[in-house]
């Protein structure tokens, strides 16, 4: 599928070997016409710091509430402000995050500011939430530590303009402001989130070849499905023993199944998205392995004790005399 | 009868010399198979493994035809990845007086490409590629021999291939030389900042983040590191504080794990043979660019006295575990659990794998949930104690400590109830059977299927 995508043969279907420099005129043009588009967008939105620089015409001074914001920006650039209440940020009434979150109150440096990963983090659970620390020890995080403070964030969130992607890279890539765009919904099911995938395979590729940013995704997605499988098995044992044990009996396996779902899963999901081999692993798939076999072994305890106490519990075997 | 003897000298050598070349064939033949390593007939790999092993499966790209200079690959690629392009740039490679082109790395067949494997980067750097080699002769802990590691892993091999492809991301750090100099900029500065290391040296079993900057190396880097010069050598003088690389990597030399006497913690080892005590002069030598060698030798025996009282700790419970095993008090046994599903002589004769040296390393899934405790006793807290005494950093200790005396008071509670569970079946001559609970479900059962 995606292993056919090649811009410099997709867009007309130019022979890349025969005629080279047609090739890189494409190419060009082709960056060209991304950027071009870019800046009649923040032209005619006003969004961006670099609009006002193209249309000669300073935003205005001052302190603004976020109703001041959305006021001005529902006329300048709608499409905006329409993406950010289609996101988690903006959905619900009041907003969970919204403008001056973000952006702070004035003009000045708003759009820098909120390109740097810490007004996420501050909000996202600090630096060591699962969310934070499975991005913060991806490669990706690593080399932004290192590497920040000499950026340029004055630079839109598109055609690898950083070296590695930040929060906002990918999840509001080219300003996109519907964060909830490159973002599963529901940890357990894949159907309608194929878009999800979409959307962020072509962030990735940016910077990485398309077929390894394919076989990347299908890999995650396995590895995910493989996750829901644990929790699946574990699911239907605990139904089961619902209906043989109290609600006093299961608690500490009810507890140990709600972590499961809510952080181990989660684990695997956010190592596969933050291409964080530990989160994948050692906080995901033997974490859920631990979860399963304690699981099993909590129901396994309630049985034995109800065969011991209960002369008449129809499961029972012989003494294997092991 | 003076003869027989001389001649039936000739039946264990002829055998010796039928067996030793049957061996050889055997195990070229069993690392022949559609996966890699040991075990290579009993798995297929997943098409991403083409990045993390590429000397064993790497495909190139069939969508695009032709041979391409390096100055074309740039041009295209500044379109289709133009991260990548913006990486070479800033790169020496792009800056040399004869510049090293995508097509120098990869090839410049599009239908025929490679990923660059460490012999394709020792090219030109010899120096570091031999010494990165030369690691394999040091044995495990390695870098070098990171993937052999991971491949012949039993419990890679048992597992379903996309659940473990993490395993081989890390340890991909013997097939490729971007782990520490990522691409496509592979700037050597980078590799010296300990942030470089931590993608992989981080998470339970080996802390090394963690342990490391809470120490006052570690709060030295932390608050000063910024402002040092990263382009100077890993030499005495050149840095306030150490980082992993300065120990590790000292002068440079790529041996990164020539050094290692406690074997990642993660069995018991003698650490004053000669050998380790070689090493220790090496460890007291490092130390000595800004410690006292006597001060320095003390450190590291109080390294080897957390290790002994660590080992008493798990040592412990793993006779309490090998006990119930005697009694046949694991609850399931392991006849009575989901075999794992390489282990054909677990088929036959099924056995609870307690200890290092009976394939722990697998105790953390199909197993009871004591022995899942003592796993994580021995594999978590033992190994997060040891890196923080490795790393000067003695809360961890404290904390790994603590929560090996925790594991073991919980272990020997648990062995109390399995014991009473099953002396009262014994009694009553019924129990519970494990097998619906422990042998059916969605995983368990395709995990039997797909490895």
């Amino acid at each position: 599928m995606l292993d056919g995508y090649d811009p410099c043969v997709a867009s007309d279907g130019l022979s890349r070997g025969k005629n080279l420099s047609a090739a890189r005129a494409m190419s060009i043009l082709q960056r060209a016409g991304v950027n071009a588009v870019f800046m009649l967008l923040v032209f005619f939105t006003g969004a961006g710091g670099t609009a006002w620089a193209a249309g000669d015409d300073q935003p205005p001074a001052g302190e603004f509430s976020n109703g001041d914001c959305i006021r001005c920006h529902r006329k300048t650039s709608p499409d905006l402000i329409d993406a950010w209440q289609q996101s988690a940020h903006g959905k619900s009434k009041p907003a969970v995050a919204n403008c001056v979150t973000c952006h702070g109150n004035t003009h000045q440096g708003a759009t820098k500011k909120a390109r740097r990963n810490s007004v996420c983090i501050d909000c996202h659970g600090g630096e060591k939430d699962p969310v934070v620390h499975s991005y913060a020890t991806s490669k990706h995080g690593i080399i932004l530590r290192l590497e920040q403070k000499e950026w340029d964030w004055s630079q839109p969130l598109e055609q690898a303009n950083y070296r590695a992607p930040g929060c906002a890279y990918c999840h509001l890539h080219q300003g996109n402001h519907n964060v909830s765009a490159g973002v599963r919904q529901d940890i357990m099911h894949t159907t309608k989130q194929e878009d999800v995938a979409e959307v962020m395979r072509a962030v990735c590729q940016d910077c990485h070849a398309p077929r390894y940013v394919t076989r990347l995704f299908e890999n995650g997605e396995a590895m995910l499905n493989i996750g829901r499988m644990k929790v699946r098995e574990a699911a239907g044992l605990l139904q089961q023993a619902r209906t043989e044990f109290s609600p006093e009996e299961l608690t500490a396996t009810e507890q140990r199944f709600n972590k499961m779902r809510s952080h181990h899963l989660k684990n695997v999901l956010l190592g596969v998205g933050h291409q964080s081999p530990d989160y994948q692993w050692w906080h995901g798939h033997p974490a859920l392995d631990g979860d399963l076999l304690r699981i099993k072994g909590g129901i396994g305890e309630l049985k034995r004790l109800r065969v011991i106490t209960d002369k008449t519990a129809d499961e029972v075997v012989r003494q294997t005399g092991r | 009868m003076k003869h027989k003897p001389v001649r039936y000298v000739w039946v264990p050598i002829v055998i010796a010399l039928l067996a030793i070349p049957a061996g050889f064939v055997y195990v070229n033949w069993s690392k022949s198979g559609s996966g890699a390593g040991l075990y290579s007939r009993q798995w297929l790999p997943q098409a991403v493994f083409a990045y993390w092993d590429p000397d064993d499966f790497y495909d190139s790209v069939q969508t695009m035809k032709g041979t391409f200079k390096g100055k074309e690959c740039v041009a295209c690629h500044e379109g289709v990845t133009p991260g990548i392009v913006k990486d070479w740039r800033a790169s020496r490679h792009s800056q040399a007086g004869k510049k090293v082109y995508c097509s120098d790395c990869h090839g410049n067949d599009h239908q025929n490409l490679h990923l660059p494997t460490p012999d394709v980067c020792g090219g030109c750097h010899a120096t570091q590629h031999g010494q990165f080699q030369d690691e394999k002769r040091y044995g495990f802990p390695s870098h070098a021999l990171a993937m052999e590691r991971a491949l012949d892993a039993k419990h890679f091999v048992d597992k379903p291939k996309a659940e473990v492809t993490a395993c081989l991301q890390c340890h991909s750090v013997a097939t490729k030389c971007d782990s520490c100099h990522t691409r496509h900029r592979f700037n050597a500065a980078e590799a010296r900042r300990p942030e470089g290391c931590i993608t992989c040296h981080s998470g339970p079993p080996h802390p090394d983040d963690e342990t490391y900057f809470a120490s006052k190396h570690g709060q030295l880097y932390l608050k000063e590191g910024q402002d040092w010069d990263w382009s100077k050598p890993l030499q005495k003088g050149n840095y306030k504080a150490p980082t992993c690389a300065y120990c590790h990597m000292r002068n440079g030399k790529h041996q990164v794990a020539d050094k290692s006497i406690w074997k990642f913690g993660i069995r018991q080892v003698n650490p004053l043979t000669s050998n380790n005590e070689v090493k220790r002069d090496q460890w007291v030598k490092v130390c000595s660019d800004c410690h006292e060698a006597d001060w320095s030798r003390q450190r590291l025996a109080e390294l080897d006295k957390e290790r002994k009282q660590a080992w008493q700790k798990l040592y412990a419970a793993e006779r309490v575990l090998k006990d119930l095993r005697a009694d046949g008090m694991l609850y399931p046994a392991a006849e009575e659990r989901p075999p794992y599903p390489n282990d054909w002589m677990g088929r036959y004769l099924p056995y609870e794998r307690i200890g290092f040296f009976e394939g722990q390393a697998s105790a953390f899934f199909n197993v009871s949930p004591i022995e899942r405790d003592y796993f994580e006793m021995w594999y978590f807290d033992n190994l997060g104690a040891y890196k923080g005494a490795a790393h000067a950093d003695p809360a961890f200790v404290a904390k790994g400590h603590a929560a090996m005396e925790r594991k073991l008071t919980a272990i020997r509670r648990a062995a109390n109830v399995l014991r009473t569970l099953g002396e009262e079946e014994k009694a009553i001559g019924r129990r519970a059977a494990p097998q619906e609970l422990w042998l059916k479900g969605e995983y368990t059962e395709y995990n039997r299927e797909h490895n």
